[in-house]
């Protein structure tokens, strides 16, 4: 049980200042008082209990993979009959392009999936598609952005920042929101800051995008392996510091802040013996690394990183999200990229939730699958797609949602939401809905107001949920 | 910040009946018809004569309060033939909000946004500064400055004493800390041991202010309210390259103790102020508003130059006046009194100053203004820029026009060369008479010839070929290479277009484009190196040369700083509920009503100078205050105002007003000293109690608001990671100077635990704090900071039991006192504790540390065991309450 520690001063003061008795916060706030990282009651009995999310790095084409257009098949390289939203290229705007994979039927379902994504396409029943996905920025470092915190102009705090102080962490051992070889541009860390929160729901990094999974591996949480002594004589160290604290700390009236300290040391401590088993992959059995893809070299990286996540999931770890960094920004080269893309990702991705599914995990872990935005449906110079934040697809399955369920729908060329639209304020409102969060009341008081993960948008697709 | 449509408190506010439709139609509905609608029904289109942007024939689409009746309707769910909008049905969710309000009347908001209010507050903290006379109190023995009769006087009021005087050497430790960031040396200690006399403490503060060390301690501190950083922190996270030069003239000005009014003024418009002294320098100031975050790749470049604009009302506002002027973006602040139009008379201030040199190529980022510190190397530097560039252009234009020519009478003659190699190779005849036979130039057929000996797999058809076939296969030879020399010139000559366009606008220049190989090898093979390249001729050899000599002879960038500068004045509109698609009344430059009797009126220019001088008027009641506030925060941990950037309504009420006051009106009459300000504070009592006292005190006054202690606070991560750099003699003491690599690198690395400078100089990403920053509580830099929380957590425990920066200088710190030879071990114990604790060691603390010691290297054993044992004793001293917590 660790010792309580403050919360800073000041962020009590602005939750007083703010009229905190107003907020519907009492709640979290009992716990907090104690450990802001402790378990807290949730608004109301939620569906999920954690979120593994992998992202697309780039925005993969919807149309290319989930969202199947056979206007564009007729229409091929016909001039663009609609009028075009801000785009990234415009001097490279061509004619309408088809989707270059076919796309057949899967499961019961029947839910269409491009030849792109043969294994995940076996998960056909368990995927619950959303195809009206919109965002607002057209540029990446503003779609990156508005996906992880909700808006594109500003810093604000990452949805899992936002999940780990309402519901607190249930491994007291790891970090409780994790981000798994995060790029470092695009926002880079402003993509799983804390901001305003405190910041002990700052998401933790294992590594980065331009880092090898053997190097990662060596230290994944920053500081948490010994430089210096062996376990047992750096105990022995510890020791002899905390005899010093507690002397130190009984001279000085017990102040908390002291107690909490030597607090922090033991729980440092604890973490160092017990958060290294968790990165440990290689213990799974060779069995599970093959369903993850980890024998082979193209799925290797990936299938490590959504191998992990169900390591750290099923450690109670609060949001975990994978990335595929930067890799779907296909302007040219669609046809050879994205079939590069998708091949480092298909397998580890079924794996994942086939593992999930086989653990009893996929009942109460929600996965969420997409990029910052989709493709266009015209082409971008010879062989390429722009940016489309107005109309495409992501994916989600597991705990709460229909499964076997598309939800949605874009116009008949793939550009425009027109049915359900689903714009990312929803998507967080619907996910912190299935953590039994009230994205309404979730909210925090700084700069003299209140803040929400949904700003003053969002309302839960409940069609989507089972 | 506010975002931009939404810096709404979101309380459940009571609202009037007929006040909700229209909050509703802002809220729900006017988004939607400004995202879907406007590009066909407003300004100058209006198609079917409505106009969705102000309202004007609105009323004969709808029929009040049924929606079903009314065509705007029917047309949105694509109930009737007319469907909109054309581009695809608007979602359920718009679909329902536009019923909605037709439901609750399609009321339009017809009350222009800026509507006058009549201002009145009675909010303290716009209320005029106090000439306070400091109170009277009981235990006059006590009183060593006027600042102590304020502390007192509550005390008394609540029948308290305040806590005894904290003892010499932690004095010395905490104020030594507190001005410098750094540890006092062994001589330090003992010079003040030693001194008896009453002025002892005062000389010492005196000593510590005229330290350069001062201002790296206390310039961060203003760096922390500037939100400084080194990168623009959005999309692809831009370096600033001379941020660092911002860094350094906040330190300096510290060092030199610049008047604050000043300092303000050249943070603001220092670039608009006139006379030689310090030009450069107030140049440089105006970093304070460049380098904030910014998304350079946005491409609605007028949201980002209002993104760019709030930002700067944001730290300004905040940094200077403790207000929270961003709320008005929207809508007038819900609780203090901002108006909009308050907000849009600062922005017109700030969007008619330059925040940007160039707004870049649709699809690429926008290129930040950079100032030239001497504007006449400067000028010599670009003149000779250009030079080059032209040249460039001359040189390519020239050589293309050659390249035509001759192409014109080469390339068509490809498919002869090739049949004439293929008789020189196969025939075995000599190319001379070959020449001479199918007149053809024998030096260009020697050649192809060469050429051809070479074993690639582009002349596998060609030499396969035999007598009947070679000339068709000649001519298929010569149809690829055709068709590919017509897209390289495309290419080429687009480049060329390009370049000179770039040139012209002052952007990035395009690299000259390399031809792909993997193509057509066969065109790589005789185009480049081969028997298709061309020779220059003389004009263009000149011409090269010419070019190389000015690319030699270029100076190397002059000195720039990130930094603003007047642009065009704008004529500046509301931007109604903060949409720059829906200007509204224009407005002109203008402050805080509030606090401005008589707003100004024939503002030449982007009105910074104006905005300086009233930012620092003496009556202004809030600059002074808020600064001598975050100055009271900087030595006691605690502000009197504890909302440090937030003196509105919502924010904290000062803990000792008359004392706020007092401060502030004598740091004004010092002259805006801030150095005669920390006099004031330092030599008080209340600055030298201890931080333990009476449990009846602590009862009485547990969060310390009425200061009967003095408040024990966790070092910063500077002076933490300072203090190490010291213990083992480690740190460069440099002042100063930039730290990124220079040149384009993308993300350069600098890796902290391998610097030996200061804290302070570390570069900061914004896109990638570094982590024992981000672990110590430093803030993201991204907005002005209200002082930095002090949390003390499990990964900051991690960082000192296994960093190995921590690792290191604690073996650095062993190894300097095992490597001193008049010490015994006893004695480096002491020698220990006075450098890590600032004091001496109990006669207990030594035993206990040398017999750790023994018992240490007795379990590990070995060669070095000795060494390791002590610097593990060193690590836990590092590592210790007491070193981290200062007294």
């Amino acid at each position: 049980m660790p010792l309580p520690r403050k919360i800073p001063r000041r962020a009590l003061l602005r939750q007083s200042g703010a009229g905190f008795g107003l907020l519907g916060l009492r709640g979290l706030f009992g716990a907090e008082a104690t450990n802001p990282l402790g378990l807290k009651n949730p608004h109301f009995a939620p569906k999920a209990k954690r979120v593994i999310f992998l992202f697309m790095h780039g925005g993969p084409s919807s149309i290319d993979t989930f969202d199947p257009k056979p206007r564009l098949v007729t229409d091929n390289g016909k001039p663009v009959p609609f009028k075009r939203g801000l785009t990234f290229g415009e001097d490279a705007v061509r004619g309408l392009m088809k989707p270059l994979w076919d796309f057949k039927q899967h499961g019961q379902s029947g839910i269409p999936v491009s030849s792109l994504f043969p294994n995940v396409a076996t998960c056909a029943d368990d995927l619950c598609v959303l195809r009206s996905m919109v965002g607002d920025g057209v540029d990446h470092g503003a779609a990156l952005l508005q996906l992880h915190t909700g808006v594109f102009s500003f810093k604000r705090p990452s949805m899992g920042s936002w999940m780990l102080y309402g519901l607190g962490t249930e491994n007291q051992n790891l970090p409780g929101f994790i981000t798994i070889k995060p790029s470092l541009g695009h926002g880079g860390q402003n993509n799983w800051s804390s901001s305003f929160l405190p910041s002990d729901y700052q998401g933790t990094a294992i590594g980065n995008s331009g880092m090898k999974v053997e190097e990662i591996a060596k230290e994944p949480v920053p500081y948490l392996i010994s430089k210096g002594l062996p376990a047992e004589h750096q105990r022995y160290e510890l020791d002899m510091l905390q005899n010093m604290n507690r002397k130190h700390a009984s001279a000085n009236d017990h102040d908390p802040e002291l107690e909490a300290r030597i607090g922090a040391f033991e729980l440092a401590f604890r973490m160092q013996v017990k958060a290294p088993e968790a990165f440990e992959v290689d213990r799974e059995s060779e069995a599970t690394k093959k369903l993850y893809g980890m024998d082979d070299e193209v799925t290797r990286d990936f299938g490590w990183q959504c191998l992990l996540a169900r390591r750290l999931s099923e450690r109670g770890v609060r949001f975990v999200q994978c990335s595929h960094s930067y890799k779907w920004d296909q302007h040219s080269e669609l046809q050879k990229l994205h079939t590069k893309n998708a091949a480092e990702v298909d397998k580890p991705i079924a794996g994942l939730l086939k593992d999930l599914k086989a653990r009893g995990l996929l009942q109460d872990t929600l996965v969420i699958w997409g990029g910052e935005f989709g493709r266009t449906p015209w082409a971008q110079g010879n062989d390429g797609r722009d940016h489309n934040p107005y109309g495409y697809t992501m994916w989600m399955a597991g705990a709460g949602v229909k499964p076997g369920f598309v939800y949605g729908a874009t116009d008949e060329f793939g550009y425009h939401a027109v049915e359900n639209r689903m714009h990312l304020h929803d998507l967080h409102a619907t996910v912190l809905h299935l953590m039994g969060l009230n994205h309404e009341k979730l909210t925090y008081p700084f700069a003299g107001r209140n803040f929400r993960l949904t700003d003053i948008a969002g309302s839960v697709a409940h069609g989507i949920i089972a | 910040m506010a975002s931009l449509r939404s810096c709404l408190f979101l309380l459940t506010l009571p609202l009037l009946a007929q006040d909700a439709g229209l909050e509703h139609f802002e809220k729900k509905v006017r988004p939607v018809l400004a995202q879907h609608c406007y590009a066909c029904h407003s300004g100058n289109v209006k198609m079917g004569g409505l106009d969705l942007q102000t309202g004007v024939n609105v009323s004969s689409f709808v029929v009040r309060g049924d929606p079903q009746q009314s065509r705007l309707y029917s047309a949105v769910t694509y109930g009737e033939k007319v469907k909109m909008p054309p581009s695809g049905k608007l979602g359920a969710e718009a679909i329902a909000s536009i019923r909605e309000w037709i439901g609750l009347g399609a009321d339009w908001p017809n009350a222009p946004v800026t509507a006058e209010k009549k201002l009145t507050t009675n909010h303290w903290a716009f209320q005029p500064v106090r000439n306070v006379v400091p109170p009277k109190v009981k235990n006059e023995a006590w009183v060593q400055t006027n600042v102590d009769r304020f502390v007192l006087a509550k005390l008394e009021a609540q029948g308290l004493k305040p806590a005894g005087a904290v003892s010499k050497l932690a004095l010395l430790r905490r104020v030594t800390y507190d001005l410098t960031g750094l540890p006092p040396s062994l001589e330090e200690i003992d010079a003040f041991l030693k001194d008896e006399s009453k002025q002892a403490y005062a000389k010492v503060v005196d000593k510590l202010l005229a330290s350069p060390r001062y201002g790296e301690r206390w310039g961060r501190h203003w760096l922390d309210v500037a939100r400084y950083a080194d990168s623009t922190g959005m999309d692809e996270d831009h370096i600033y390259p001379y941020a660092w030069r911002y860094r350094d003239y906040v330190v300096n000005a510290f060092n030199a103790d610049l008047p604050f009014n000043q300092f303000v003024q050249e943070q603001i418009a220092g670039d608009l102020m006139t006379g030689p002294e310090r030009k450069q320098e107030r140049t440089v100031a105006t970093g304070f508003l460049a380098l904030g975050p910014k998304p350079l790749a946005q491409q609605d470049r007028i949201k980002m130059i209002y993104d760019v604009v709030d930002e700067q009302i944001d730290t300004v506002s905040k940094a200077l006046l403790g207000l929270t002027v961003s709320c008005a973006r929207c809508h007038d602040h819900k609780f203090d009194p901002i108006l909009t139009k308050d907000y849009y008379g600062l922005a017109s201030i700030f969007a008619s100053t330059q925040s940007f040199r160039n707004l870049g190529r649709p699809g690429s980022v926008s290129y930040l203004y950079n100032a030239p510190l001497d504007a006449g190397e400067y000028g010599m530097y670009q003149a000779h820029r250009w030079r080059t560039y032209s040249k460039r252009i001359e040189l390519e234009d020239a050589a293309a026009e050659d390249a035509t020519r001759e192409n014109l009478l080469l390339r068509p003659k490809i498919a002869e060369y090739l049949v004439a190699a293929w008789k020189a190779q196969h025939l075995k005849k000599p190319t001379a008479a070959l020449a001479e036979e199918l007149g053809l130039e024998r030096r260009l057929l020697d050649r192809w010839v060469d050429l051809a000996k070479k074993d690639a797999d582009y002349w596998r058809t060609w030499r396969e070929a035999t007598e009947e076939t070679i000339a068709a296969v000649a001519k298929n030879y010569q149809i690829t290479y055709d068709a590919t020399a017509t897209k390289w010139d495309t290419q080429l000559s687009n480049w060329r277009r390009r370049y000179a366009q770039e040139v012209a606008a002052d952007r990035d220049l395009p690299e000259r484009p390399k031809f792909d190989g993997k193509d057509n090898s066969f065109f790589a093979a005789t185009t480049f190196g081969g028997p298709m390249e061309l020779t220059d001729s003389p004009r263009v050899a000149q011409l090269r040369a010419e070019y190389a000599e000015l690319e030699r002879t270029m100076p190397a960038e002059p000195a720039m700083a990130s930094a603003v500068t007047d642009g065009p004045s704008i004529q500046q509109r509301i931007f109604t509920r903060g949409d720059h698609l829906n200007p509204g009344e224009p407005v002109g430059k203008q402050f805080l009503t509030v606090m401005t009797p008589k707003q100004p009126h024939d503002i030449k220019g982007s009105g910074r100078m104006e905005l300086a001088a009233w930012l620092t008027d003496r009556s202004n009641p809030l600059t002074a205050r808020v600064f001598v506030n975050r100055v009271w925060q900087g030595h006691f941990g605690e502000a009197l105002v504890r909302t440090a950037n937030n003196w509105g309504t919502t924010g904290e009420k000062p803990s000792h007003p008359e004392l706020l006051d007092y401060l502030a009106t004598q740091f004004v009459e010092q002259g805006w000293s801030v150095k005669a300000l920390h006099r004031t504070i330092l030599l008080s009592n209340a600055y030298r109690m201890s931080t333990t006292v009476a449990p009846e005190a602590k009862q009485a006054d547990p969060s310390n608001r009425l200061l009967s202690r003095f408040p024990r606070a966790r070092m910063s991560v500077e002076q933490i990671r300072d203090s190490f750099l010291v213990l083992d003699g480690s740190l460069d003491g440099a002042l100063g100077g930039p730290m990124l690599p220079s040149g384009k690198m993308k993300r350069p690395k600098v890796e902290p635990d391998d610097m030996t400078r200061r804290t302070l100089y570390i570069p900061v990403r914004r896109g990638s704090i570094p982590t024992v920053l981000a672990t110590f509580d430093y803030g993201d830099a991204t907005t002005s900071s209200d002082g930095r929380p002090r949390t003390n957590v499990a990964p900051q425990a991690l960082f000192m039991m296994n960093s190995k920066y921590v690792v290191e200088h604690a073996k650095g710190f062993a190894d300097r006192l095992l490597t001193d030879e008049s010490l015994t071990d006893s004695s480096r114990i002491d020698r220990a504790y006075l450098l890590a604790l600032t004091r001496k060691a109990e006669p207990q603390e030594v035993d206990r540390a040398l017999s750790y010691i023994a018992s240490m290297a007795q379990k590990l054993g070995g060669n070095d065991a000795r060494a390791k044992a002590w610097q593990s004793f060193c690590h836990v001293l590092m590592s210790s309450n007491e070193f981290v917590f200062l007294p």
